[in-house]
């Protein structure tokens, strides 16, 4: 008997302008001890289907069809009875764990409350019991942990409690929204073997929604793959995979970046002087206290990058990669002046020690593209005026339509705002500002890391192509290491502000890693797998 | 533009204040015209008269027409205030963002100066204006925008702290944008949503802070048919007509009251999660 089922569901949200249906005849039902992915890129209404589940939804909702839950209907169900149901018949895990707890409380009271509100035990017993719960998703000194508060305990022990207080009361049903999505790689990736571990023990049924193709292939049995509220395909996950019958799902697992298939030909001429050489740049964050600085005292500083020295070639492509927090978009803004640094950058044969030493020239020369472009692009301007003032600066003889041209978007769009745009529009807008200037150098940080798997692969296209015509160098700094081999020349890898590894495209193949920490790297996050298209 | 009034219009207190309002824009607009008689017009017999037919809200010590002097009044009193408020509010607008955009020690030295400043209560600090640069309405309006200037800022450099945190000013910098560039045209209209709602309540201050100084004998002087003044000069015949004082009381808390509402009601209608 299945434990969930959805059968013909559809959400309307009612909007200014009328209904707007976020989910389209949904059916779907997950049996007991059975993972079932659900994958959609942002929008296609994962979450709202998460949310119609758990019974918490905006007012301004309506919904058709019905949701059964091991046979009863919660969608019947009482305010009263719905906060029954909710944590002990059915968890949830969220995408971010540092949102999903509460900082004002340590991390053991939250663990147990659930643990008394649900299983009626005792403090006591409830304390006794989140300490087991503790140990058992795998974290170190529980005791110690259930009196540490959120903000003391790392990203992926937080999603550790989080994993612990959904499976605390042994629901029927755990919802995980991707819980991966806001952590590391290294850590992600042990998340992911505790959630195999515990699914396989307690055989919860699971929803586990994704925008990673990849990464459901490996945790699922089923997968429902969702586009615009509608489920276009469903199955067994290596049929999906092997032979995708829909013609969407054939393009989403297209576009997932595979590190065998290299997207640039070639190498950059090797013996030629290099276009940037950085020598032993640091970057320190926090400035000495007013009152510190005149009796003389130190005050310790956080270190962002240490003594990192690296070099690019006119038109190489160097890779960048590590965890968050790790320095790499630490450097990308000491490099485009916007943090202090000491050290040099050496470009074009000129040396320069500081951010005043950035003149026109450099400044024209080397180029930063964002990762989030809401954030990235004026919400107040049209693209004719965000593209225009590089023009206007640096008096580049391109015009505007050329340089939209250039990114493929077509000329009408120069009266736009930027929030009449999409994600990946925004994202091309603001790569043309980038490259308005004809750049010798554009640092790319996390560009695609906002996008979903298929604008990513349009965007990477594009950057190819516009490197192809113009030998313009990246510094391409990215989380995703399948991605980065596609593109790179050469990759560079940072661990806690160092550079630990630079390492040449073709030795990573041949040779292989030298540094345990890229190892470790490159074990987290294994090719997808091969699908025959 | 369009959108944005009629999500105004939905809320019961923009509303309200739009209707408020714009009855007191007819009024600054068309006042003269609409005014039964001149505000000078003397009428010697007919002093302290209470509401009648031939003067619908009393006459005055002098026998002039309340309702006329009213009418002509709003005039000096609206126009005044909204330019008041409006000086005070491009002055902390601009400092506000400028000295978000500075930050560090620069940023410091500004906020406490406005912290100090501040500390200073509004009425006080527009008294020791209008005495500084003597009595007249145009120090009046100096005064109160001065006055209003710290608090302004503090609002706008709240906002525009989280607007320098944003990629699009980053990339300005990275650009070799001028300070002046990034302040006026990439951080100013991103903070401009709850200046306005800021504006819009502080004009209902300023036209008490201006009738407070007319009635001190600090802003308008007579004949003039300010508002406050009016205020003043009947609360000395207040035993022979309470009329007098009533009316030029009620318009000043209407105006209040209307401008208190807009800006309400913009707050919401500015918001889009609501």
């Amino acid at each position: 008997m299945n434990v969930l089922e959805v059968r013909g569901y559809s959400l309307d949200y009612a909007t200014a302008t009328g209904f707007v249906r976020a989910l389209d005849s949904i059916d779907l039902a997950i049996a007991r001890g059975e993972v079932l992915g659900l994958v959609g890129e942002s929008g296609s209404g994962k979450t709202s289907l998460a949310w119609a589940i758990m019974r918490h939804l905006p007012p301004r909702a309506r919904e058709q069809g019905s949701i059964s839950l091991a046979g009863q209907s919660p969608m019947t169900a009482t305010e009263a009875e719905i906060a029954a149901i909710r944590g002990r018949r059915i968890g949830m895990v969220f995408q971010d764990p540092s949102t999903s707890l509460n900082p004002t409380l340590t991390l053991g009271q939250q663990l147990a409350e659930v643990l008394q509100r649900h299983r009626k035990l005792t403090r006591r017993q409830a304390w006794a019991e989140g300490e087991a719960m503790m140990a058992r998703v795998g974290l170190k000194q529980p005791a110690n942990m259930m009196r540490r508060y959120p903000h003391e305990a790392s990203g992926g022990e937080k999603q550790r409690v989080v994993i612990a207080s959904a499976f605390a009361c042994q629901p029927e049903c755990i919802l995980f929204d991707e819980p991966t999505t806001a952590l590391d790689v290294v850590t992600a990736r042990q998340i992911l073997d505790l959630f195999a571990e515990l699914q396989a023990e307690t055989s919860v049924a699971s929803l586990y929604i994704s925008h990673d193709l990849a990464l459901v292939s490996r945790v699922a049995d089923h997968v429902a793959v969702l586009h615009r509220g509608k489920l276009v395909e469903q199955g067994e996950v290596d049929a999906v995979f092997d032979a995708p019958r829909e013609d969407y799902t054939r393009r989403l697992l297209a576009a997932v970046p595979r590190p065998d298939h290299r997207l640039v030909s070639g190498k950059p001429a090797a013996g030629i002087e290099p276009l940037v050489e950085v020598e032993r740049l640091s970057v320190h964050y926090g400035r000495t206290p007013f009152l510190s600085a005149l009796v003389g005292r130190r005050t310790a500083q956080v270190a962002g990058n240490r003594e990192v020295s690296l070099s690019v070639r006119p038109g190489e492509i160097l890779g960048i990669v590590g965890e968050s927090g790790s320095g790499k978009s630490t450097l990308a803004r000491a490099l485009t002046g916007l943090n202090r640094f000491e050290g040099a950058v050496r470009f074009g044969g000129r040396r320069i020690a500081g951010r005043r030493d950035m003149d026109r020239a450099y400044r024209r020369d080397v180029q930063i593209v964002f990762q989030h472009p809401d954030s990235s692009l004026n919400p107040r301007q049209r693209v004719r005026e965000i593209l225009s003032r590089p023009l206007t600066l640096y008096g580049g003889e391109a015009r505007i339509e050329a340089l939209l041209e250039q990114v493929r978007l077509p000329a009408t769009y120069v009266e736009r705002f930027p929030h009449q745009l999409s994600g990946g529009e925004k994202q091309r807008v603001a790569i043309a500002r980038a490259f308005a200037s004809c750049p010798k150098l554009v640092i790319c940080d996390e560009i695609t890391s906002s996008l979903d798997v298929s604008v990513q692969a349009a965007v990477v296209e594009l950057l190819v192509d516009l490197q192809r015509r113009n030998g313009t160098a990246y510094l391409f700094i990215t989380h995703d290491l399948n991605l980065v081999r596609q593109l790179a020349h050469r990759i560079a890898v940072m661990y806690r502000g160092e550079l630990v590894e630079l390492l040449d495209i073709d030795d990573l193949s041949t040779t292989g890693p030298r540094h345990p920490y890229t190892r470790e790297l490159l074990d987290a996050v294994p090719p997808p797998r091969e699908y025959k298209s | 533009m369009a959108e944005l009034l009629r999500r105004l219009l939905r809320t019961p207190q923009g509303l309200l204040g739009v209707l408020i309002v714009g009855l007191i824009l007819v009024i600054v607009v068309c006042g003269p015209w609409l005014a039964p008689y001149g505000p000078d017009t003397l009428a010697p017999r007919l002093r302290y008269r209470p509401p009648s037919a031939e003067f619908l809200l009393g006459t005055d010590q002098y026998g002039r027409d309340i309702l006329s002097r009213l009418l002509y009044g709003a005039r000096s009193t609206v126009i005044l205030a909204c330019l008041a408020t409006g000086l005070g509010t491009l002055a902390g607008a601009l400092i506000g963002t400028t000295s978000a955009f500075l930050g560090g020690r620069a940023d410091e030295a500004i906020m406490r100066t406005i912290d100090a400043i501040l500390s200073i209560p509004s009425l006080l600090f527009a008294l020791l204006i209008v005495n500084l640069l003597g009595k007249s309405s145009f120090s009046a309006v100096m005064a109160i925008g001065i006055a209003f200037t710290p608090g302004m800022t503090r609002v706008t450099r709240s906002v525009a702290l989280a607007v320098t945190k944003q990629d699009y000013v980053n990339a300005a910098i990275a650009r070799g944008e001028r300070g002046g560039y990034i302040v006026l045209r990439e951080m100013l209209p991103n903070v401009v949503a709850p200046i306005v709602v800021e504006m819009t309540i502080r004009v209902a201050f300023a036209v008490m802070l201006f009738a407070t100084l007319s009635f001190l004998g600090l802003g308008a002087q007579p004949p003039s048919s300010e508002w406050g003044l009016m205020v003043a000069e009947a609360r000395r015949f207040m035993h022979l007509s309470f009329w007098m004082i009533l009316w030029p009381s009620l318009a000043v808390a209407m105006v209040a009251i209307g401008f208190n509402l807009l800006g309400d009601g913009l707050r919401d209608a500015l918001n889009p999660r609501t």
